[in-house]
């Protein structure tokens, strides 16, 4: 059978938009979760040092809606959304949010801590290490945020930067979540996995 | 079942020659997608820099073409603000060859979706950064290889990605200066007895 160009040409047509649309789709919010952190997964726990020397763990939040951002002094895009997150903890603080930082920077603490300060942050800015990222998939790109329901599963994840309206509703879902039922007591944590030192 | 051989007429072509066009259709869309993955950190590439031949005492210019994937940008030598990573060239040189100045290109001012007040000084597409290399008399003529990295840190219209390192690497040939001119010694009279 004789094949005439037109055909391999229509079939590479075919190939690139398949492509194109299979490029799209994965930039979807949430539906580029790593195998092994997926939606509605419990949120990784850990421990690590906030920008006054404390040392903070995920699971202090439980019970909480949590917006957690892994951002850096040197991501543009991450400058965009701190004052929308200063607002958000403004607004939805009183209703159970707590947004955390995190940073995932080489910068020195007191220059995150400049930063921050710079930017009028209102929550806890946390310095991140290479394990707690992992844990998170490797955070690859930034800024990268996980909405983290009250029973402390993960609700969303937002890669990139992403409208304010977008990151608000995600919000407002995580508020409209429930706690465990063993978090009403305070006596049991959603989060399974050890935290990381 | 035996092989029949191909009937006078049938005009299939060798799978080779048939595919060809294809593949290549299909590398270039996948490159194409590849470099577009969100999420997924890009990788700048630099061109094979020719061997360069330079005289000892002289200094002579190496460039070094790097090349950003579409879509993204990087930082440039001179970013506007404190924190950002700018794009940095180190060259490790033998001994008794003197690195010179190196010199980056300017960057362009853009603005984008996530800085739409601020302008950034970036790279995109292809640049050039120029190293100077100044062998002294001391060093032995012959080819030398010269390793270095580029640090980086790129970005998307929507996110960054963590600073990267960028082997780059090229040889230099050393040749021997040529003979500086001397001046005729001084004549000695001819005597005739």
């Amino acid at each position: 059978m004789k094949r005439s160009p037109l055909v391999l040409i229509v079939l590479a047509f075919v190939v690139a938009v398949m492509l194109y649309f299979g490029v799209h789709q994965a930039q979807r919010p949430g539906a580029s979760l790593t195998t092994h952190l997926k939606l509605s997964s419990p949120a990784p726990d850990f421990s690590l040092e906030s920008l006054d020397g404390k040392t903070t763990r995920l699971s202090d939040f439980r019970g909480k809606a949590v917006l957690l951002n892994f951002w850096a002094t040197w991501c543009g895009p991450c400058k965009i959304e701190m004052p929308w997150f200063v607002d958000f903890q403004k607004q939805y603080g009183s209703q159970g949010l707590q947004i955390v930082g995190v940073a995932m920077d080489d910068a020195s603490k007191e220059d995150i801590g400049k930063f921050a300060k710079d930017m009028g942050v209102n929550y806890p800015i946390l310095i991140g290490k290479e394990a707690v990222g992992d844990q998170y998939g490797g955070v690859p790109a930034l800024p990268e945020t996980f909405l983290i329901a009250r029973d402390g599963k993960i609700m969303d994840k937002i890669i990139g930067l992403k409208g304010k309206a977008e990151i608000e509703d995600a919000i407002k879902e995580a508020l409209n979540s429930r706690p465990a039922p063993s978090q009403a007591s305070a006596s049991d944590g959603a989060v399974t996995a050890p935290p990381q030192k | 079942m035996t092989d029949q051989p191909p009937k006078p007429g049938n005009s299939r072509s060798s799978p080779k020659r048939k595919l060809t066009p294809l593949s290549f259709i299909l590398l270039a869309c996948a490159s194409f997608s590849s470099a577009q993955t969100p999420g997924k950190a890009p990788t700048l590439t630099v061109a094979p820099v020719p061997l360069v031949t330079t005289q000892r005492t002289k200094q002579t210019t190496v460039e070094i073409n790097f090349r950003v994937p579409p879509g993204y940008h990087v930082n440039s030598n001179t970013p506007k603000s404190e924190f950002l990573i700018p794009t940095t060239l180190r060259i490790e040189v033998p001994t008794d060859i003197i690195l010179g100045k190196t010199e980056y290109p300017a960057g362009k001012d853009m603005t984008f979706p996530f800085s739409p007040d601020e302008k950034l000084n970036v790279y995109s597409g292809d640049f050039t950064i120029a190293v100077g290399v100044h062998p002294l008399r001391s060093v032995v003529p012959g080819k030398y290889a010269m390793h270095g990295t580029l640090r980086y840190q790129a970005c998307d219209n929507a996110a960054c990605y963590p600073p990267k390192n960028l082997p780059v690497s090229f040889e230099v040939k050393v040749v021997k200066e040529p003979p500086a001119p001397h001046k005729n010694p001084a004549q000695s009279p001819h005597v005739h007895n």
